[in-house]
């Protein structure tokens, strides 16, 4: 019996973190642990980029740049983004269990002019079926691979090695 | 005090030594694969590969002890000789009532995160206890299966060498079974003897190899099937959960039945390729009986819905297609590359034979 409820437990653990797909995590490394909805994201500053996707042709996105979502979170970025917090990096997940990984450096505005954002938003339209409610956005990145579509959560961690 | 604690050490082993009990010294185990497979390993810390584990582990996946009624064991679902399948669109358990899922392939499951069709288990040892004890698996609970062991004359001694004391548990016994389990490592194909020039495909296969790895570009004349976007690397899957195209109303709701999100609707785990022509039929229902079915769907069927795989969407060899609109040929030149992935050493590997025939 101890087993069963130990699995179900476990399991249920599982779904709970998995349960709010249209809410995003941001975890780990950070101050403030966040589950931000759909509405708490449409509070948040827009900023609008241009990029090419794997089609080719050059879309407008609009979003929130991904580092004002690590600031929320209290993650080491601007000025204290030095020493060991170099060695930190910020996991995006999808939900169909992709993931793709940015150092904080690469996001941060005090190392390049590339703003990163969450992206709701393609042509002045909602991201279509499969790829939305949010999709993160590199502009200048010349294979899209890292423009990871539902996004679940963002976790912040120090590389272990 | 030096003195002291030689007194204590030389009765501590006097006194091993005089119950003629061998003190646990487990020997570890260790797993050899291809670096390039990686080291993003599962192997929880709780439970290391040890040899002794490693071996109880093989012994129980074939023991019908653990199974309601000593009918079947792991292995009566899952055949080496299909790569660890049964052959069967869904099993048969205990009590003869099929399962709801096809039995999935146990290969490289080493690298694997999350188990099951739906990815709900986080672990081997916890997935594990869903086939012991579902009433259309084995149909036992792990206490009883733990106590028929406990009485037998072979394994108390088997779990000591392996965990430190003869009690049996079904944490030891789930334990045991992933120990071995992730032994279950194919990385000898034809085709990693191809790789490492050892192996000359023929001229099908070959073609077939460049079109399971190219995207399709009609605009740009450029052929393929695009297999790689979700069975690519050295393992040939991603662990990824995707709606590819069956039902526009699935039956099984897939993983939206573990999360409620309406995304995951009809979402199943993207299943590795390695030994695919041995695991027959295919899909989460074994609702394909052959390869041929397989890249039939791929190729003419793809059926639209809200939750349908973006990788899906509008990737055609035809401009505007929304299957893949392969030729029978390269259909055919795909299948003979797949069938490299066969990997006879795997499944003649006397270590993860049933040692009890």
């Amino acid at each position: 019996m101890l087993y069963k409820l130990a699995a179900g437990l476990l399991i249920s653990a599982f779904m709970a973190t998995t349960a709010f797909g249209q809410t995003i995590s941001v975890e780990g490394e950070v101050t403030t642990p966040l589950k931000l909805s759909v509405a708490d994201i449409a509070k948040m500053k827009k900023t609008e980029v241009t990029a090419a996707d794997r089609d080719g042709k050059t879309h407008r996105y609009s979003g929130v740049p991904v580092t004002d979502i690590l600031q929320q979170a209290g993650v080491t970025l601007g000025a204290q983004l030095r020493g060991e917090n170099m060695a930190k990096y910020l996991l995006v997940k999808s939900g169909d269990g992709y993931e793709v990984l940015f150092s904080l450096a690469e996001l941060d505005a005090a190392f390049t002019d590339r703003v990163v954002i969450l992206a709701d938003q393609v042509d002045g339209k909602p991201l279509p079926d499969g790829k939305g409610p949010f999709r993160i956005v590199v502009p200048g990145e010349k294979k899209p691979a890292r423009w990871i579509w539902e996004v679940t959560t963002m976790t912040v961690r120090f590389a272990k090695d | 005090m030096k003195k002291c604690w030689w007194l204590i050490w030389s009765g501590v082993l006097a006194l091993s030594f005089l119950s003629g009990r061998v003190s646990y010294a487990p020997q570890p185990y260790v797993l050899e694969y291809p670096a390039s497979f990686g080291h993003r390993i599962n192997t929880p810390a709780d439970n290391p590969l040890t040899k002794e584990g490693v071996y109880l582990g093989r012994l129980l996946f074939y023991e019908k002890q653990l199974s309601a009624g000593n009918k079947i064991s792991c292995g009566t679902c899952h055949e080496q000789q299909r790569a660890f399948t049964d052959g069967k669109t869904f099993s048969t358990g205990v009590d003869d009532v099929p399962t709801d899922r096809n039995a999935m392939s146990l290969v490289n499951l080493l690298w694997v995160r999350n188990f099951f069709w739906d990815g709900r288990a986080p672990g081997l040892e916890l997935q594990a206890i869903t086939p012991l004890t579902a009433p259309h698996e084995m149909g036992q609970p792990l206490e009883v299966a733990a106590q028929k062991l406990q009485q037998s004359t072979l394994y108390p001694g088997l779990f000591n060498a392996a965990f430190g004391s003869d009690q049996i548990s079904g944490d030891r016994i789930t334990k045991a079974l992933a120990q071995f389990e992730r032994t279950l490592i194919s990385a000898d194909s034809r085709y990693d003897q191809y790789l490492e020039g050892r192996y000359q495909p023929d001229s099908a296969a070959l073609r077939g190899l460049q079109l399971f790895s190219t995207a399709p570009a009609p605009e740009k004349k450029i052929r393929g099937a695009n297999c790689t976007h979700c069975h690519g690397g050295p393992k040939f899957y991603i662990e990824l959960y995707h709606n590819n195209g069956l039902d526009s109303l699935p039956r099984d709701a897939g993983r939206e039945k573990q999360t409620g999100v309406a995304a995951d609707r009809g979402r199943f785990r993207v299943p590795t390729l390695r030994n695919i022509a041995l695991t027959a039929p295919y899909m989460h229902d074994g609702r394909f009986n052959s390869l041929e079915e397989v890249l039939d769907h791929y190729s003419e069927h793809i059926v639209s819905s809200a939750s349908l795989s973006p990788v899906l969407r509008q990737t055609s060899n035809e401009a505007g297609g929304n299957s893949l609109r392969l030729t029978k040929r390269e259909q055919k030149d795909i299948i003979a590359f797949l069938h490299l992935l066969t990997d006879s050493s795997f499944i003649n590997n006397p270590n993860f034979s049933n040692p009890f025939n």
